[in-house]
This record gives C-alpha cells, sequence and structure tokens, in this order.
C-alpha cells in the first residue's frame, strides 16, 4: 500500500476521531449556550410575562428600550463601573502584585489576606458595606463624627450622585485581590535574566517597572481588562444587595434592570431584550480587544 | 407543619421546598413553563397569582368540602377580599386562599420609651415632638428602611389612608386620581419624614431585613415602620432571642399617627402575606386539598402560628402558648382588634404601578422629585395600566 493511500484513509478516520472527542463540549455549548441565546433572542419579539402565551411584537421591545430612561442610566453606569473599577483594580492589583512578589516574611498571609474579599459572597459583602456606610450608625459615619471629617458622614449609598461610585468603591475592594493574583502569576513569567540585566545596565527600579516589567504584562493586562468588562456587564448581586438598583434607580445595572423586568414586572420579553443587548455589548467589546490587540492574550501566544 | 398532618394521615408523602422570594419567583417560572408546577404552592395576592392563574384550580369547592357553605366567614375579610384582586371581570374563583395575614404599622422600642419618659405618638405632631425629644441618643428615634420599595410603599400607603382613606385606590381604578391634591398632600407627608428630620439619615439606603430589622432588634431605634409579622421575633421555637424579643418585652405595635386635617382616627392598613394555591394538573386534587385546608385552619396551622411567623388567615386560631402576658397582650391587639377591621389593602394591584408608586416615593425621598411631580408620574403610570 502505497503513503497516499495510508493518508487518505487516516484522515477520514482522524476527523472522526477528532469530531467524537469534540462532542461533548460541542452539545453542552449548544445546549447551554447556543440555545438560551436563540431563545432569549425568540423570547424578546414577545410581549410575554413568562408563564402565559405571549403576544409577538416584532422589535416592539427594541424600540421601546433604546427610548426607555432606565436603561440608558444603566449604560451610563455600565461604562462608570467599567472605567473606574478595571483601572483602579489594576493599578492596585499590580502595586500588590509588585510588593508581595519580593521575599517578604509571612506574604502568603498577606496574599491570602487581599485575595479573601474576592471569594466572599457578594451578598454577605453587601449587606457589610450598606452597615459601613450607614451614615447614621456606620462605622466610616462614627469615624467621620469622632474626627471631625464631615464628608465621612454623608449617605453615599442614599445619595443618587454618589451612589454609584460608592458601590463602584465596594466593588473595587472585592475584586483587587483577583486583580493582584493575575499579576502575581504573570510576574513569575517573567524571566529573571532580562530584570538581571535592566540592573546591571543601571536600571532603577521605577525604570525597571515601565520599561520593561510592564510591558511585559501585556497578556495579563488585556486578560484583566476582557475579564473587567465582562464582570462589570455582569454585576448583579452585589449591586441588588448594596442599593437594589437605587436610589431611584442611580445604580440600576443591565443585570438588576433585567431582573426587575422578568420577575418583578412580569415582563420577560422586555427583560430578554435588555439580556440580547448586553451580549451583543460583550461580544463587541470582545471582538473589538481581539481586533485591537491580537488573540494572543486569550490563547497565550505571542500575538 | 408537614409532621403535623402526617399524624393524622400517615400515608401521605410531603416534600416541601424553601427558597428565598427572589429564587422563589425564578423557580417558579421555570416550573410553570415547563409544567413541573408543585402540587401546592405559595403566591402572594394580585399579579403573582393572576400571573399563574391559568395553572391553578378554583379552591371554593375545596374550601366548601372542608369547612361548609360559609367557609368565607372563617377568614378576616381582607384576606376574602384580596384572595381575587385581579380576577377578571365575572370570574369569581379563588385561585388561592390565605395562609396568613397581616397589618402593616409602626413598633416603638418601649425600652427607650420608657427611659425618655416619652409618649407613643397618636399625632404627626406628636411624631415630630418624639423625635425631637429622642434626638441625640445613640439609636435612631424613627428608623425609616427607606431603601426596600415594598416598605415605602406600606409607610406611604398608611400615610395616605390617614389623610384620606381609601382615596388611593379610587385613583388605582381610575374613578379619581393620583394629581388629587389629597393624595399630593400624602406624598408631601412623606417626604416631609426626610425633610423635617423624622427619619434617619441616609434611610433611603438602609433595608429592613437584615439590617434595619437587626438595628431595631439591638436597641438601636425606639420606632421603625414594619408590620405584625414582627411578633415572630418572639417565636418560643428559637433559643437565644435578643432581651427585646424575649416574649415581645421590649416591643409595642402602633398605628401610623393621623395628620392634621386628614381622619379622626388612623386607618388600618393590611392584608395577605401569603397564599396557598394548588396547580391545576395535580395529580392528587384530594389529597392536595386537605393539605392546604390542613395547613390555613387545622393541625398544620396551629404547629405554624404557635411559631408566631405572621397573623392565622382564619379566625379565632391562636397560639397554644404564650411566653408572656405583653406577648398575649400584642396577639389580641393584632388579631382581635386590628385584622377584623382591616379595610385598606397594603398592596397596589399590579407590579407596574407598585413600582411607579416606589419610585416616586424613592425620588422625592432624595429631593429629584416634588410631591407633585410624583403624582404628577404615578398618575401617567397608572393612565398606561388602566389602559
Amino acid at each position: 500500500m502505497s503513503d497516499h493511500t495510508v493518508q487518505k484513509h487516516t484522515a477520514p478516520r482522524e476527523w472522526l476521531a477528532g469530531t467524537l472527542f469534540l462532542l461533548p463540549a460541542i452539545v453542552l455549548f449548544t445546549i447551554f449556550v447556543v440555545y438560551p441565546i436563540v431563545y432569549n433572542f425568540q423570547a424578546s419579539t414577545l410581549d410575554w410575562d413568562g408563564v402565559n402565551p405571549g403576544r409577538f411584537v416584532g422589535l416592539g421591545n427594541y424600540t421601546r428600550l433604546f427610548q426607555d430612561p432606565i436603561f440608558l442610566t444603566t449604560l451610563k453606569n455600565s461604562g462608570w463601573w467599567i472605567l473606574l473599577t478595571i483601572i483602579p483594580q489594576a493599578l492596585i492589583g499590580f502595586f500588590l502584585a509588585m510588593l508581595l512578589n519580593e521575599k517578604l516574611r509571612g506574604r502568603a498571609i498577606y496574599r491570602a489576606i487581599f485575595f479573601i474579599p474576592a471569594v466572599l459572597s457578594p451578598v454577605v459583602v453587601g449587606i457589610v458595606w450598606q452597615r459601613i456606610f450607614d451614615p447614621f450608625n456606620g462605622v466610616v459615619a462614627k469615624l467621620g463624627r469622632a474626627t471631625g471629617l464631615d464628608f465621612l458622614v454623608h449617605g453615599y449609598l442614599a445619595d443618587p450622585k454618589s451612589a454609584i461610585f460608592a458601590a463602584i468603591v465596594v466593588n473595587v475592594w472585592m475584586w483587587t485581590g483577583f486583580s493582584m493574583l493575575f499579576y502575581l502569576a504573570g510576574l513569575q513569567l517573567i524571566d529573571s535574566s532580562v530584570l538581571a540585566a535592566a540592573k546591571i545596565d543601571g536600571a532603577g527600579t521605577w525604570r525597571t517597572i515601565r520599561s520593561i516589567i510592564w510591558p511585559l504584562l501585556r497578556q495579563t493586562h488585556l486578560s484583566l481588562l476582557l475579564l473587567g468588562i465582562i464582570g462589570s456587564l455582569k454585576t448583579f448581586e452585589l449591586v441588588y444587595v448594596l442599593t437594589e438598583g437605587g436610589p431611584n434607580h442611580a445604580t440600576e445595572m443591565l443585570p438588576t434592570y433585567t431582573f426587575k423586568q422578568a420577575f418583578q414586572l412580569q415582563s420577560v420579553g422586555y427583560a430578554s431584550t435588555i439580556s440580547v443587548v448586553l451580549l451583543l455589548i460583550a461580544v463587541i467589546s470582545s471582538l473589538s480587544m481581539v481586533r485591537a490587540f491580537g488573540s494572543g492574550f486569550l490563547t497565550g501566544d505571542e500575538k | 407543619m408537614i409532621a403535623a398532618f402526617k399524624q393524622a394521615n400517615p400515608d401521605a408523602k410531603i416534600d416541601a421546598t424553601i427558597f428565598n422570594y427572589p429564587e422563589y419567583l425564578v423557580d417558579l417560572q421555570t416550573r410553570a413553563a415547563s409544567n413541573t408546577m408543585p402540587d401546592i404552592v405559595g403566591l402572594q395576592p394580585g399579579a403573582l397569582t393572576q400571573q399563574y392563574r391559568a395553572n391553578l384550580m378554583p379552591l371554593q369547592d375545596c374550601a366548601e368540602k372542608t369547612w361548609g357553605a360559609d367557609w368565607q366567614k372563617k377568614f378576616y375579610p381582607i384576606g376574602i377580599e384580596q384572595a381575587r384582586m385581579g380576577n377578571p371581570a365575572g370570574d369569581e374563583n379563588f385561585y388561592t386562599l390565605p395562609l396568613l395575614v397581616q397589618t402593616v404599622n409602626l413598633w416603638a422600642n418601649t425600652k427607650i420609651f420608657d427611659e425618655k419618659h416619652a409618649q407613643i405618638p397618636q399625632t404627626w405632631d406628636q411624631l415630630k415632638a418624639t423625635v425631637n425629644q429622642l434626638n441625640g441618643g445613640e439609636y435612631a428615634p424613627f428608623m425609616l428602611p427607606a431603601k426596600d420599595s415594598w416598605l415605602r410603599n406600606v409607610v406611604f400607603l398608611q400615610i395616605a389612608n390617614n389623610v384620606e382613606p381609601g382615596l388611593v385606590y379610587k385613583a388605582e381604578d381610575g374613578s379619581d386620581s393620583w394629581t388629587n391634591p389629597k393624595l399630593v398632600e400624602a406624598f408631601d407627608y412623606w417626604g416631609k419624614l426626610f425633610t423635617e428630620g423624622i427619619a434617619q439619615k441616609g434611610a433611603i439606603g438602609l433595608d429592613a431585613y437584615p439590617t434595619g430589622a437587626n438595628q431595631f432588634e439591638a436597641g438601636n431605634a425606639a420606632m421603625i415602620p414594619l408590620g405584625a409579622w414582627w411578633i415572630q421575633q418572639s417565636d418560643p421555637t428559637k433559643t437565644g432571642l435578643p432581651p427585646l424579643s424575649e416574649g415581645m418585652s421590649g416591643y409595642q405595635p402602633f398605628l401610623f399617627p393621623t395628620i392634621p386635617g386628614g381622619a379622626a382616627q388612623p386607618q388600618l392598613v393590611g392584608g395577605i402575606d401569603v397564599s396557598l394555591g394548588i396547580a391545576k394538573n395535580t395529580k392528587n386534587p384530594d389529597l392536595a386539598c386537605k393539605v392546604l385546608t390542613d395547613w390555613i385552619a387545622g393541625a398544620g396551622a396551629q404547629k405554624l402560628i404557635n411559631t408566631f411567623n405572621d397573623l392565622p388567615a382564619v379566625t379565632g386560631l391562636n397560639p397554644e402558648k404564650f411566653t408572656s402576658d405583653r406577648q398575649k397582650q400584642i396577639w389580641t391587639t393584632l388579631t382581635s382588634d386590628w385584622m377584623p377591621q382591616v379595610k385598606y389593602s397594603r398592596y397596589l394591584k399590579t407590579p407596574q404601578m407598585d413600582t411607579a408608586l416606589g419610585d416616586a416615593l424613592s425620588g422625592i425621598a432624595t429631593g429629584e422629585l416634588t410631591p407633585q411631580a410624583a403624582a404628577a408620574k404615578v398618575q401617567a403610570e397608572q393612565q398606561k395600566v388602566n389602559g
């Protein structure tokens, strides 16, 4: 038998074997990802309470959505959330990672302490921080009254102008440890000979961080950026417990508004519309990032 | 409750699942969509019951079979009225029957009041004076957990019914308007809770559960708006009760103070806490009927009421054991004096109006809306809902 014949016979067999190995993942992906997306899109074309037969409204829900001031507020809040969450988390996480990458006594304990908030239940975090921020009886207010720092006595969660930013502060507190962990992992991957060479060449700490370490952590930055965008768009429990989207929708996010429409206002069709838009935003963000920066940060390749 | 039923019916098998409320709504919708409704389901009156009406069987035959032709007289009037809230015109079926009912009212921390020689306020001016008198302590004179929409709404409904009894419901059905000056006045008095320093600082950021309730139970507030269900804090089946909650020693319920120029007496607002329904496609309708009626007025109900969870939907059902005279006095006030007289619903008929009202009250609380603007917004939504 010739090589060509052998290749001809093994190629379909390899294809079949490959397909069979992929099949479980494809089936699960279809059932748990593709089907809900299609279902959501179908539901978004209905005026439907989720239980009784719905009424087809075509793109009517979408027209209504883009004129809905609360939806526009959720977009604005998502924008703030992404901007004011990702950057501080990255900077503080990087700073902590740099510190805790050094041979410090008890650094494992410090790493654990900074990471603990990321593994706490968002419900617990929300309840505790609500009490911390309570201007009547909370820790922050009591500190303010004791020290004369009046700005600490303000009801940040009760003020529509500041509530979203107070919620963002809590979110940064909660997830900075996660960024720290990513940067720690990234720092381990930097070749120590590069850092040694920089030292020999006379580069100071700040120059080394700026010109060598920070650029070499490119994939970590991009991973955190993508995860941060998706995580921000998905934020639900923390906001729901902290403020329930209030006061007066000032902290409403896409998922909290979706929940209210679906389960409190019995408007599953409209809620599905919000979900579809949320999905589109997430997909467009991800694809834009891949287009701008290449897919290397996802696959681990150089580009 | 299951054990109590099974004692008399040993062949019965009952599986019960308890959820927290948001997860419950998700589960219920999923079950309805997948045609896997449980035999017996707990629902709130109005919109939630109506949403599942097509999945529920009418219960009046079950009720009549168990309790006789005049079975409706067993229940507090507001419970019967609310059980059919939202039924389409001409549909007189009971798709759910009330399990527990409640008033919405205020509670006073009597230890603080005694220490300060203060009187529980009966009028708005007395409320203001009492708050002034109690100011300056480590506790809030009037703790208003206004983050929760449901709580904002029940406080407003108490105010509105004290301003002009029943007017809110006329605005709801379209025979009057939310912009009626009396309702605008009610919105104004709601706003005064914040602008006149009655409610504590940051009230709109505080939730009723767990934070507000914990604070009140810990003695950090002299007054709080909640409802009859607060008596459950003295549940004798629990151990390690805070001192104030032991036998209700530190609490006294009272009605929202009267408003100047309004009704001479405070009005009673309340309704169903939770109802039970039976799935239309249950494979065990007779057993489901037996369980449902037992849990409402039988041995199972007695077990529930013994925990003081809330007030029974049926009259004459009392806990088998009281842990103090105070607890018994409060129970009697709630079940014999107040509940039979509750005329005004603590619910609006649709979730859209509940949300619109809650948003309007939040807007007033934060200063973003005037009472007039708030009333106009609510009226606009009411017109949409009424078509």
